[in-house]
């Protein structure tokens, strides 16, 4: 199957290193200290973060510094065909898993000893890159819980289909089977926190997939900044500040 | 000059802020001795209410709903099945309300909320004890295969009176729902025709006129708190938990009683309280069927 055409197009009409279109709202869950809804393309997302809260079993608490738990589902319509696979499928801890070493990595944990910190993520509809979309929302849900962080993380993935690196992969090309290298990284800091990738890859192409996925991070984290500052001017507005 | 008056302000705010959390119910009850609730509504008002149909492209009906802070996003699913012997001329609907760990911190991971089932059962009742939608009309070839259709219910954002978002985005979802086309091949099984090669196709559709459900007598709810002589519409999580005393009436478009349902609580209901939930009830039927008329229509333009 062709995935870029010779004009240079791929399936959805986007070029190789286009991102899809990214919208993000913070707020979205009333009773949840931080919570953010997260789009990329038609994959949706949405992320709540409860706590610092008191440490539910205390045989967990750490007395230097806090615990941070994830938890990842999707929703049973978020696929094409409907899910019935059980809560806890070896996918779902695995990204749950994925999910919050990369936050343990950018939260500064040591500031809230003895405490517990949930993040909880949702996926409403899935195609492609559920798991970069679930780390932007998380970030995003931290942030609005007024957690701190050494900055921000931000994830975007990146392939490589008909010779040709790609930008932000959706359901039909993750899944043709090609190299998905999926990254974190702290924008500021420059640091990578997450790099997963799946299939073969020569590693002189990789470097350029990588660096197409951390361009592809640094837009998505000036994105989610604007978003935040256009938040925090609502809140100041709110307060009559 | 302006300083000292910010401080004052928020030193107030801490105050009605503390009083609130050490003591809830005398809280409410001086809000409810003016007639008012904390958040300004008049007793007998519900909160403002939205409906935004086709949330979820990957679904075959979907809609979100928003009663205050309460967030339901409801998604139809429809499967091909084989019909049960009893009713050979039937398709089935397979209602599931979840609560994940998002909505609330009240839910935890690893154990469902207490109000999943709970809820689960009484949307099941009320949906098919309503008569609302006539299963004969998911069936595809009498016998051999009919619709299965799933609902899958999902609580974004607890904050009171859940059947009453679950219950209004479920039959929103309905009304939104398209059935797909489907065609039965050679081998006699039933298979999808898509938009595009509809047209190329040998085999006549099965249901090229069965694209939308009717629904008839469409139900709506309404939850009500019941707490000394006052009865509060539309609850809060916050009201449900201090005031413990719950009265859901469902009524049909057409007004007639569908189902009554008080989970115990220490206030007993007198006749007359009960018809008072009926009549608000009545009114809130009526705003309800005018907002789905509206997103129905809204999405008729489009």
């Amino acid at each position: 199957m062709e995935y870029v055409s010779p004009e240079g197009l791929r399936l959805d009409g986007r070029r190789p290193m286009e991102m899809r279109q990214i919208r993000a709202e913070i707020g979205a869950v009333s009773k949840a200290d931080g919570s953010a809804i997260f789009e990329m393309g038609n994959t949706k997302v949405i992320a709540a973060v409860y706590g610092p809260r008191e440490v539910q079993n205390r045989n967990q608490q750490i007395s230097s510094h806090a615990l941070v738990r994830c938890e990842y589902s999707m929703a049973n319509f978020s696929t094409g065909d409907r899910m019935r696979k059980p809560k806890g499928d070896r996918r779902s801890t695995e990204i749950s898993l994925v999910i919050r070493q990369t936050m343990e990595a950018c939260i500064l944990t040591h500031l809230l000893p003895r405490s517990q910190i949930d993040i909880y993520v949702q996926v409403l509809q899935a195609d492609g890159g559920t798991r970069s979309a679930c780390i932007n929302a998380a970030t995003l849900a931290l942030a609005d819980a007024g957690i701190p962080m050494r900055d921000l993380v931000t994830s975007c993935s990146a392939g490589y289909l008909n010779s040709t690196p790609l930008l932000d992969l959706n359901y039909v090309e993750d899944s043709a089977g090609g190299p998905d290298v999926t990254l974190g990284i702290l924008p500021k800091l420059d640091k990578v926190t997450l790099l997963q990738m799946d299939s073969k890859l020569p590693i002189d192409i990789l470097e350029n997939v990588m660096q197409l996925a951390i361009e592809g991070c640094k837009a998505i984290a000036n994105y989610i900044r604007e978003v935040l500052l256009e938040n925090t001017k609502q809140l100041e507005y709110r307060r009559g500040v | 000059m302006g300083l000292p008056n910010v401080s004052e302000d928020l030193s107030s705010e801490m105050e009605v802020d503390a009083f609130r959390r050490l003591f809830p119910l005398r809280y409410f009850e001086r809000h409810l001795a003016e007639s008012i609730r904390p958040d300004g509504r008049p007793l007998g008002k519900a909160r403002e209410t939205s409906i935004f149909l086709g949330a979820v492209a990957s679904a075959n009906g979907s809609a979100l709903v928003k009663i205050g802070s309460t967030t339901i996003l409801t998604a139809i699913k429809m499967e091909v099945m084989t019909p049960s012997l009893e009713s050979p001329d039937e398709g089935c609907l397979a209602i599931d309300f979840h609560m994940p760990p998002i909505c609330s911190p009240i839910v935890r991971p690893g154990r469902p909320a207490e109000a999943s089932p709970v809820v689960s059962k009484q949307l099941s009742d009320t949906i098919s004890s309503s008569k609302m939608i006539d299963l004969k009309e998911l069936s595809l070839v009498s016998g051999k295969a009919a619709w299965m259709a799933y609902l899958d219910i999902y609580c974004l954002d607890a904050d009171g009176a859940l059947f009453d978002a679950a219950l209004l985005s479920a039959v929103a979802s309905l009304s939104h729902l398209q059935i797909p086309v489907v065609a039965m091949n050679d081998d006699g099984k039933i298979v999808l025709v898509s938009e595009e090669d509809g047209q190329k196709r040998e085999q006549e559709p099965v249901n090229k006129e069965k694209r939308k459900l009717t629904l008839r007598s469409i139900p709506f709810s309404l939850t009500c708190i019941l707490h000394k002589n006052y009865i509060l519409a539309d609850p809060t999580a916050e009201e449900e938990s201090i005031m413990e005393t719950h009265v859901t009436v469902v009524l049909d478009t057409s007004g007639q009683l569908i189902s009554l349902y008080k989970p115990g609580g220490p206030v007993l209901a007198y006749t007359s309280a009960i018809q008072d939930c009926a009549a608000l009830t009545r009114q809130r039927v009526k705003e309800l069927k005018s907002f789905l008329d509206k997103a129905n229509s809204a999405m008729e333009v489009e």
